[in-house]
């Protein structure tokens, strides 16, 4: 995995990244194990930026822990918890010690994480972080000082297919590819119809940017449901839901084991898009299986 | 207008507490429409101190239309209680925390007496609409977007203040991800642009707000109206 990102996505390979969710806490073996696991089956890992707004260990020391491995890391940075300066800091720290891939996104609601108490922040929102990181690449801080050593980000954003109406969606998605991204990890996308027609919405704009999907392991049809309940942006499609409860009885893991893994083969095929983003959401060591029944291995790479 | 809720009357009389001679001011303004300050709360809450064993020595009830917020007015009508205020052990405001600030001053200035003042309101912010029903529409940010974005503010009905589209999280017919019952503000700008064949306005990457311009504490200077 120790090939930079820009590389692997500028190759033509079909690119796979998979998700470390950190622990609450500063007890970080498991995260450790699950970096060592995939680090050699994956192109590169993300790491959540205190996800669904539940405080944790922080991406930057995810990433620091994937870089000091010879691992590719993804930095996940949120516009929720920081303001300009801290933002451009943070992304400072990380490129001086070798992080240079970034996804911009805006953060998910305080409302339901727990800290709800909590001052929003805000400062910007993630259109204007890619234009921001651009600035530092270019070499200079938003106010327009000149930096003393600069950096050079990989930057990537993230996108919403499945979504009703997605028109608004897809107009924003198109600020973020003016504003210039190289790569997008998708939310969970179960429908692939959906998911082709946002590669082509998005190659009409721009055909250079790299397009993973992104899959979420189902554990069983409850976790579908539930997802389709509480969580915008993803449609768990009744066919999918059957399945898993037909599934027998502590076969529902092992079932969307199978589903992810069938999405993925699909979409690599077919051909449907560049490559995935696996989130296995506190699974992680659970990606291995996915890409076995995908038929990826790390040697493929 | 500053939308305004009363303090649980616990808290108010926590503050009291120690404090026997009261005088209460009320407000002609907004504290009126929110019946936290009108007259009828003003007399309400002279009669809650006294059966809680306080003497009020002024309730003073300002008529609608009067914003206790305006010194040159409020000057005026508490002028005469001149007595009152230094008899009194303290102060209770039935407005929001401007009307409160404004009468402190002069009290300090207009009387040069320093006395303890207490609120009995917690203003909710800048609140449009009525009669029953106020939204918050507005936050004040001195740099009005409602013209790039069809006279809806998403820094206000966006819960994320977000300039540049919605987020990722818009749940099923576009309602807000931080308020279901709400419709996101940028599906509603959305639709709005849509209508009035607008939609490329959409496009425009608005870049990072300017909040030095909210930086606190504003003040304004104006030529000061001359009476009619």
């Amino acid at each position: 995995m120790a090939q930079p990102f820009r590389k692997v996505l500028e190759s033509g390979k079909f690119v796979v990244t998979a998700e470390i969710g950190p622990v609450k806490g500063t007890n970080i073996q498991k995260m450790i194990d699950d970096i060592e696991l995939l680090k050699p089956e994956v192109d590169a890992l993300n790491v959540t930026d205190n996800q669904s707004a539940v405080m944790k260990y922080p991406s930057l020391g995810g990433c620091l822990l994937i870089e000091e491995r010879d691992g590719e890391p993804v930095l996940q940075v949120t516009c929720r918890d920081r303001n300009r300066l801290s933002i451009q800091a943070d992304l400072l720290f990380a490129f001086s010690r070798g992080i240079e891939n970034v996804l911009c996104i805006t953060g998910d609601t305080l409302k339901t994480g727990d800290h709800p108490e909590a001052k929003p922040v805000y400062d910007i929102d993630s259109v204007q972080l890619i234009q921001l990181i651009h600035v530092l690449n270019s070499g200079r801080d938003l106010s327009g000082n000149e930096l003393n050593g600069g950096v050079d980000f990989c930057i990537g954003a993230a996108a919403t297919p499945s979504v009703n109406p997605v028109e608004p969606q897809l107009i924003k998605y198109k600020k973020k590819l003016k504003a210039g991204i190289d790569f997008v990890q998708t939310q969970a996308v179960y429908e692939l119809d959906d998911l082709k027609k946002f590669v082509e919405h998005s190659r009409s704009i721009d055909k250079n940017v790299k397009i993973l999907a992104g899959i979420v392991l189902l554990s069983g049809a409850g976790m579908a449901k539930w997802l389709n309940e509480n969580i915008p942006g993803i449609f768990v499609p009744g066919n999918l839901i059957d399945e898993l409860a037909e599934a027998p009885k502590g076969e529902g893991l092992s079932k969307g084991i199978e589903i992810a893994g069938g999405l993925i083969k699909k979409i690599k095929d077919e051909k449907i898009c560049d490559g995935v983003h696996i989130m296995a959401i506190g699974r992680e060591e659970k990606v291995i299986d996915i890409l076995k029944a995908a038929g990826i291995s790390g040697g493929e790479k | 207008m500053i939308g305004q809720v009363k303090k649980p009357i616990k808290e108010v009389l926590g503050y009291l507490e120690g404090k026997r001679k009261i005088v209460i001011y009320g407000c002609g303004g907004c504290a009126t429409l929110f019946q936290t300050g009108g007259e009828i709360e003003v007399n309400k809450m002279e009669k809650t101190l006294v059966e809680n064993g306080k003497e009020v020595l002024a309730a003073i009830g300002v008529p609608f239309g009067e914003f206790s917020c305006y010194a040159p007015w409020a000057i005026k009508r508490i002028y005469g209680y001149r007595e009152e205020l230094k008899n009194c052990d303290a102060v209770l405001m039935l407005s929001c925390g401007d009307g409160l600030q404004v009468m402190r001053e002069i009290i300090e200035k207009e009387f040069g007496l320093v006395k303890p003042i207490y609120p009995a309101t917690n203003p909710m912010g800048h609140m449009g609409g009525g009669p029953g029903l106020f939204k918050e529409k507005c936050i004040q940010c001195g740099d009005c977007e409602l013209g790039k974005v069809s006279g809806i503010c998403p820094l206000t009905q966006c819960p994320k203040g977000l300039l540049n589209g919605p987020c990722g999280g818009v749940r099923k017919g576009g309602k807000c991800e931080v308020n279901p019952d709400m419709e996101c503000a940028w599906v509603q700008i959305y639709r709005r642009l849509k209508e009035l064949g607008e939609l490329e306005k959409m496009d425009e990457i608005l870049p990072p707000k300017d909040w030095s311009k909210t930086r606190r504490p504003r003040e304004l200077e104006v030529e000061p109206l001359s009476p009619r």
